[in-house]
């Protein structure tokens, strides 16, 4: 029966093109995440070519002066990209993945943007999670709006009732046939993946593919509620199509718009003027007040002194550059809290909706999320911070720039470490497609007595 | 005068048969509802955008002239801000205004790039898309017509009324014009009251003080509107006029907006960016580098740009050291810099816009087969939130921030005395007023009709083409 029924559903031409389109458009993604994983590793390794050059050339022109150098030298510092990544780009074309810094201050750097066609960021990536989270739930709509009721409008739903002793039986093998067919094609597609990014099958991957199989199964089990209604096939697939609609458009548009309007982040631009005026009216103000706000902050410079004579000095300059940082301090702890509370009700509001929630869910998991680029920015932080306090007294003793070991200081990587919770990945999903089942099935149980 | 009263009935009588669905009362309620948010939502990010980036433009504009008596270099370095406004029309519709920066900082030497767009600030759920009083025109809008029209003539076929409307002297032609119709005076239930708030709000953010710009801008978007949303009805009803069964044309019609919505404008997108591949921001950077260092180093005295320079000063002033010239040497070499590196980074900015133009020519071209994405491109051009806007923005700024350095170096040149003296080199604070204070203008309207002349034709063919359409449709079509 079942392999009759197999049959019957692959032989018809819809289906072939259906699956065959999915098909294709999911090798598309993939070669898409090729092109976007290549260009990742290339800026990386462009970075490590750069950096080098970069500070050598630096370093012989400027040899007197190291405080003069260190103004002009950056260091990158690489957000890393994991090769799942390619699967789900999310945030990462929009935010850059490397960080360059020079020890000055860091507030005025640190939220430099990636080079970026607009056109292409409103348009949107077709990685492999747009094709899962788009379109797998259209061809499953597409699949599965008419049974039953194409079979009733045609007048052979009655054979059927009468042939089969259990109906309902008989409409879980229809959907069991489309259940398996798509979730085959998943598997190839993203088996394929593996081999062509190089995907390690790991946690993260696994991960990834339980999060798909389930939102497969959620939008079968939705087209099953809808069918267990028993409507006439248009209604069938108007209903689905604009269940599909609000999914995927109008319900994640509208929390944004929510979330957006709720923490709003004026503080960015107050940011970027505080700043400014920190480091820039120390040039008119008291050089031993600048001095002691310094020495507040890192004490154990308290032992390097002003030259008095002196009217430019690099302990002075390099004190100014770090007032812009520290008075603008509160601007960019606030900024952080809202970015972080956005990121928080974002995910809280998405538990509730399948489809936002897969989407975060599967850029958690790929590194391309909110959360991961706030990560990043707080290690950006301490990777700059780092590098002053290794560089400050470097420069305070005006130390000679050819004794340091200028080829040492590499690229530095950071990898987000991020524990995967497999309760808040799969429970949303588990609970939608339980409630779901449970009236579908008590709608045929009514139906059928 | 009677064909036209046919037409008339036919579609008082498809618009009385659309009212007996209760559904549709819910669904345009629902729409409504959703008009209403998207205008209030569009308005509250207008209102939040333009108010915090005058805030900041005036407050940055007091924080440079507040500055006290210093060094010409010293006020480039300190620099201006470009804040990016917004236009009226950006209430609805918001193109790509997330994903542009909203600050630029200026200074010399330097092109910063432009920060804090609200899509860096925001998790995946922007990529969804936004809810905006355009996207409901363009999206929403479109789907309701096929849902409301995939019935209109398949169903009387299904019944086998249609041939009893053709036997009693209703011609084909009539038929499609008077369900077309039909469609319509029920979208335009929604999109009147639609048009009559846009309109209010659109007046009252500028204060009833509208220019003749933004006049012909909100027109353009009404008519633009107006023809699209009746290009869906018409192909609703042709649609339905020859699939066989009315499943058959709604799943047509499904097919066709999913098509024109979703698919077709990711997909080109994605396809010009695949092909033409933009370079790394840090392969862009490195590159200008690079080119200025060959053009000369102007902080290298051996560089023979510069000694060049210098030695031709010195013949043309008859002087042998730079000190006695009259006027500030390091200013004047600023100046040569700026130039240089500024024309450097022009010429490689304009490499990379036209990488940027080639990956979106594909999803122009597409406009002559799909027209959502001419009427997006369109609207998106009316209300300034195109990329066109947006590089303009940002040429706007380039070209106040190199003026800005160039004024410092002259006033360098001509205030700052060049020897080695104990009078401080500084100036009066007066001169900071001599530059003015940074101001976006939005493309003009013949320039937005000139960058979207593509999606302008394309549009005209698609009403040209639909009434092609109607005339075979109306000797072709079979009442079986």
């Amino acid at each position: 029966m079942l392999s009759l029924l197999f049959k019957n559903f692959i032989r018809s031409k819809g289906t072939k093109i259906g699956l065959l389109f999915l098909l294709c458009i999911g090798f598309i993604s993939l070669l898409i995440g090729k092109q976007f994983q290549d260009k990742q590793e290339k800026s990386i390794q462009e970075a490590t070519i750069y950096q080098k050059e970069h500070i050598a050339r630096n370093a012989a022109f400027h040899k007197d002066e190291i405080g003069l150098l260190l103004y002009y030298i950056k260091f990158s510092l690489v957000n890393n990209t994991f090769p799942i990544n390619s699967l789900a780009i999310g945030q990462r074309d929009v935010n850059p993945s490397i960080q360059n810094v020079t020890i000055r201050g860091l507030e005025g750097q640190k939220y430099d943007t990636e080079l970026n066609n607009p056109n292409n960021l409103l348009s949107g990536n077709i990685d492999f999670s747009f094709v899962l989270v788009y379109l797998f739930p259209l061809l499953i709509i597409a699949f599965s709006y008419n049974v039953i009721s194409e079979e009733k409008e045609s007048g052979t739903w009655k054979i059927v009732a009468t042939q089969s002793q259990n109906t309902f039986k008989y409409i879980l093998q229809l959907f069991y046939v489309r259940i398996l067919s798509l979730i085959a094609l998943f598997t190839v597609l993203l088996f394929t993946a593996v081999l062509f990014l190089n995907i390690p099958l790991d946690q993260s991957f696994f991960v990834f593919f339980g999060i798909g199989i389930l939102y497969i199964l959620f939008w079968f089990v939705v087209c099953f509620f809808i069918v267990s209604l028993q409507m006439h096939s248009n209604v069938n697939a108007v209903s689905l199509l604009t269940i599909w609609l609000f999914l995927i458009i109008i319900v994640p548009a509208g929390i944004n718009a929510f979330i957006v309007n709720k923490y709003k982040i004026p503080e960015a631009l107050e940011l970027t003027i505080t700043q400014r005026n920190a480091y820039h009216e120390k040039w008119d103000t008291d050089k031993n007040e600048t001095m002691e706000k310094f020495y507040k902050h890192y004490p154990q410079f308290r032992t390097y002194k002003l030259d008095e004579k002196a009217e430019f000095t690099w302990l002075w300059y390099y004190a100014m550059q770090q007032m812009g940082d520290d008075e603008s301090a509160v601007q960019s702890k606030e900024l952080e809290t809202k970015l972080e509370q956005r990121n928080r009700t974002s995910e809280l509001i998405a538990q509730f909706i399948p489809t936002l929630h897969t989407q975060i869910q599967l850029n958690e998991i790929a590194k391309s999320d909110l959360h991961n680029q706030l990560l990043f920015l707080k290690k950006t932080t301490q990777f700059h911070e780092k590098l002053r306090l290794h560089f400050y007294p470097k420069i305070f003793k005006n130390e000679a720039v050819d004794q340091q070991k200028w080829e040492n200081y590499k690229v530095e990587t950071f990898k987000d470490a991020t524990e995967i919770s497999f309760l808040k990945a799969f429970m949303p999903l588990l609970l939608f497609i339980f409630v779901l089942i449970g009236f579908g099935w008590r709608n045929f149980n009514r139906l059928a007595a | 005068m009677k064909i036209v009263q046919s037409e008339i009935l036919i579609a008082r009588h498809f618009r009385k048969s659309i009212f007996k669905n209760p559904a549709i009362y819910i669904i345009t309620a629902f729409i409504g509802i959703l008009l209403l948010y998207a205008a209030f939502t569009g308005w509250d990010n207008y209102k939040s955008q333009n108010e915090t980036s005058e805030k900041y433009q005036h407050e940055s504009r007091e924080d440079w002239l507040k500055n006290p008596d210093k060094n010409p270099h010293r006020m480039a370095h300190y620099g201006n801000f470009a804040f990016r406004k917004s236009t009226p029309l950006s209430v609805f519709e918001f193109g790509m205004e997330p994903f542009f920066g909203n600050a630029i900082f200026l200074e010399a030497h330097k092109q910063n790039t432009a920060n804090f767009s609200e899509a860096g600030f925001s998790n995946s759920m922007l990529r969804f898309g936004e809810i905006s009083i355009a996207m409901v025109l363009q999206v929403l809008l479109p789907l309701l017509i096929f849902f409301l029209g995939f019935n209109a003539i398949a169903y009387e076929r299904e019944n086998g009324t249609l041939k009893i409307l053709l036997t009693q002297g209703i011609n084909w032609k009539q038929l499609l014009i008077g369900k077309t119709l039909g469609i319509a005076s029920v979208i335009m239930l929604l999109f009147v009251p639609t048009i009559i708030v846009l309109v209010l709000v659109w007046l009252f953010l500028q204060n009833f003080s509208i220019t003749a710009d933004e006049t012909v801008k909100m027109l353009l978007f009404i008519l633009f509107h107006l023809a699209y949303l009746l290009f869906f009805c018409v192909i609703a009803v042709l649609v339905s006029a020859i699939s066989k069964t009315s499943k058959k044309a709604l799943i047509t019609l499904i097919g066709i907006w999913l098509l024109f919505t979703v698919i077709l404008p990711r997909t080109t997108q994605a396809i010009g960016a695949y092909i033409y591949e933009a370079p790394s921001k840090i392969q862009f950077n490195s590159d200008i580098e690079k080119d200025i260092l060959k053009e000369g180093d102007s902080h290298n005295p051996n560089d023979p740009h510069y000694k060049a320079i210098k030695d031709s000063l010195l013949l043309v002033y008859k002087v042998d050291s730079v000190q006695q010239l009259p006027f500030n040497y390091s200013g004047f070499i600023m100046t040569e810099g700026e130039k240089i590196s500024s024309r450097i980074y022009n010429e490689h900015l304009a490499a990379l816009l036209k990488i940027y133009k080639k990956q979106n020519s594909f999803s122009k071209t597409v406009s002559f087969l799909n027209p959502y994405i001419a009427i997006k491109n369109l609207s998106m051009g009316l209300s300034n939130t195109d990329y066109e806007s947006y590089i303009d923005f940002q040429k706007q700024a380039e070209d106040y921030r190199y003026a800005m350095a160039q004024k410092m170096n002259a006033l360098q040149i001509k205030y700052i005395s060049n020897t080695k003296s104990d009078k401080p080199k500084i100036i009066g604070k007066e001169h900071w007023a001599e530059v003015d204070e940074f101001h976006y203008e939005p493309e003009k309207i013949g320039t937005v009709l000139k960058n979207e002349i593509v999606s302008i034709i394309s549009t005209l063919l698609w009403i040209a083409a639909l009434f092609i359409l109607i005339r075979i449709a109306s000797h072709k079509l079979k009442a079986i």
